[in-house]
């Protein structure tokens, strides 16, 4: 895996990422949510006005440092999107692996039932799940999670349904292994590649609807800041002061990246028949 | 073709559980529709009032069934926000929606099917480099973020398009760009690896082996094959793109179905959040179905399954 150089450039973008933003509150001295109406809307100054202590990437419109947001809010960003993803593969798998191996009716009823989900596109059923439970950072992980397991499913349940027939589980049910280790040790194993590059696109795709989420006031609860809120803020501004609305942007175009280099150059490795 | 009937009759029951889902979604979480139509300041009494009027202290399932019922109808319901039968106000905001997806499909497809075929005819040039530098930036970019930065460029800064909701053709620009942009960059990938991997095929070396020119063999042969995948994927996008309308509605103020969305959860105007949902739903669902049908018409040596 090491060798596949999309995937330490991606590796290297995400690490970096996630370095600078957790340890954000060690070195910024801004607080990322107390507003300075005195220091509204200040024009970015590079590192130049004493470094740190001025404001590299400007202040947004209620007077709080850009950069401690950005970063802050990459942070929760970055942590939301890491709960729901392993949430919504682990149910997502359960699902796959159960359905996918037991057949039959339990089968139909899961297949309608993603059908019926995947039917209403993510977002929207987002916005209505989240406006119904309230804006609270549980409820989005709850809310991002419920609607994107479906994919997860779908995907282990393809690979399960081709190798259901394989001569290996046959023998493995010849040799008395109960249905749990069968599914445990021999079908779950095989769709860990199939999954990891699923993950990354997950990872890519939560944190776009979350920003989406965000920036229509559904997301992360403001005052917390998030990549989403950061431009739903600067909206009003894009004239006058578009540091706000541009730096949260390319933030998250760098990380969508880093998430989609690491999950092509793992398809490099695993699934060299597919060359792009 | 009774295969065809078969996923019908299939679309029709996960439409149902959409409506179902739907129903049950609203009704789970705090916020009252017959206290936000009567008014902070309303008595119990008047609340009650409301209530009973708006149909909400019947059993659920008899709320269910009456909408139910109503569908059958061709009525999808009242909403009590705008005072007016929801069929009304859809009608006009769907048609918005429609517009600008319809054009946004339109130029996406078609300017990644030059784009790709081009890219995949000369690998290794700038122009690839280009188109897969494209694809690459389009797949990680947040639309919201497009909006705003083709709004700074266009609008603010080069002031050459308006910024905000419907008019003329010149409105539909910069929305239409916006939403377009992820199946563009999308579908130019598609495009080129489709084109790659058919130009590998014996049947080109062939071809040329026997004389014909390049340009036929690529333009009479193997573009038909690198084809096949793009009228199946305008309907599986369409899905995509409806997801997206909320936000670029919200941006460029386009008065379509999800503005109409948001405006309407947050009243809690059920009947009018149903509805919308279940048109989404059906407009996806029929998408996905002309895909399919569209691909077995295409290549007749795929069985429809």
């Amino acid at each position: 895996m090491w060798k596949s150089k999309l995937f330490m450039i991606g590796a290297s973008m995400l690490v970096l990422l996630v370095l600078i933003c957790a340890t954000s509150g060690l070195w910024i001295k801004w607080s990322p949510t107390t507003s300075s109406l005195r220091s509204r809307l200040i024009a970015p100054d590079w590192f130049g006005n004493g470094g740190l202590s001025g404001h590299p990437f400007g202040t947004d419109p209620l007077g709080r440092d850009v950069l401690t947001r950005l970063l802050q809010g990459g942070w929760v960003s970055l942590k939301i999107t890491f709960m729901v993803t392993i949430i919504a593969m682990t149910l997502g798998a359960i699902v796959g692996l159960v359905s996918g191996y037991f057949g039959g009716i339990i089968d139909m009823i899961v297949m309608r039932i993603s059908d019926m989900l995947l039917a209403i596109p993510q977002l929207l059923l987002a916005i209505v799940v989240v406006s119904v439970l309230g804006p609270s950072m549980f409820n989005l992980v709850f809310t991002l999670s419920a609607t994107s397991w479906v994919a997860t499913a779908r995907l282990v349940r393809s690979v399960v349904l081709n190798m259901k027939h394989q001569e290996f589980i046959s023998a493995s049910r010849v040799l008395g292994a109960p249905t749990s280790r069968i599914i445990l040790k021999e079908l779950f194993p095989n769709t860990i590649t199939q999954m990891m590059i699923a993950a990354s696109g997950h990872f890519g795709g939560t944190i776009l609807v979350e920003t989406n989420l965000s920036y229509l006031g559904m997301g992360v609860p403001i005052p917390n800041p998030s990549w989403g809120n950061l431009i739903s803020d600067g909206r009003q501004y894009i004239a006058a002061a578009p540091w706000v609305v541009i730096a949260p942007g390319i933030a998250l175009m760098l990380t969508v990246l880093g998430f989609n280099f690491l999950g092509d150059g793992i398809r490099d490795v695993f699934d060299p028949k597919n060359q792009d | 073709m009774r295969s065809i009937l078969r996923r019908m009759l299939f679309s029709i029951i996960v439409l149902i559980g959409v409506t179902i889902i739907a129903f049950g979604l609203l009704r789970i979480g705090h916020g009252d529709p017959a206290r936000m139509m009567a008014g902070g300041m309303a008595s119990a009494d008047e609340v009650e009032e409301y209530r009973v009027r708006m149909g909400l202290n019947q059993p659920l399932v008899m709320q269910y069934l009456t909408y139910m019922k109503g569908i059958l109808h061709g009525d999808l319901g009242f909403s009590w926000n705008y005072n007016a039968p929801v069929g009304d106000i859809l009608g006009v905001r769907i048609l918005q929606t429609l517009r600008l997806a319809g054009f946004g499909l339109l130029w996406a497809f078609s300017f990644s099917i030059i784009l790709g075929i081009v890219a995949g005819i000369n690998q290794g040039t700038g122009i690839d480099f280009a188109a897969i530098l494209f694809a690459i930036i389009g797949q990680s970019m947040s639309i919201v973020w497009l909006g705003f930065m083709l709004i700074l460029i266009f609008g603010v800064t080069l002031g050459w398009l308006p910024t905000q909701g419907m008019g003329g053709f010149k409105h539909m620009i910069m929305p239409g760009l916006c939403i377009g942009f992820g199946v563009a960059s999308k579908q130019t990938r598609l495009m080129r690896s489709g084109m790659v991997d058919v130009l590998r095929e014996d049947f080109v070396v062939a071809t040329r082996a026997r004389g014909i020119s390049k340009n036929k063999t690529y333009f009479k042969y193997a573009l038909k094959n690198a084809l096949l995948p793009i009228a199946t994927n305008m309907g599986s996008e369409l899905g995509h793109m409806l997801a997206g309308m909320v936000v670029v509605e919200n941006i460029f103020n386009w008065p379509g179905m999800g503005q109409l969305l948001i405006q309407a959860i947050s009243m809690r105007d059920y009947q009018l959040v149903q509805s919308v949902l279940l048109v989404t739903a059906i407009m996806l669902v029929l998408g996905n179905l002309a895909a399919d049908i569209a691909y077995t018409i295409i290549d007749p040596r795929i069985k429809f399954n």
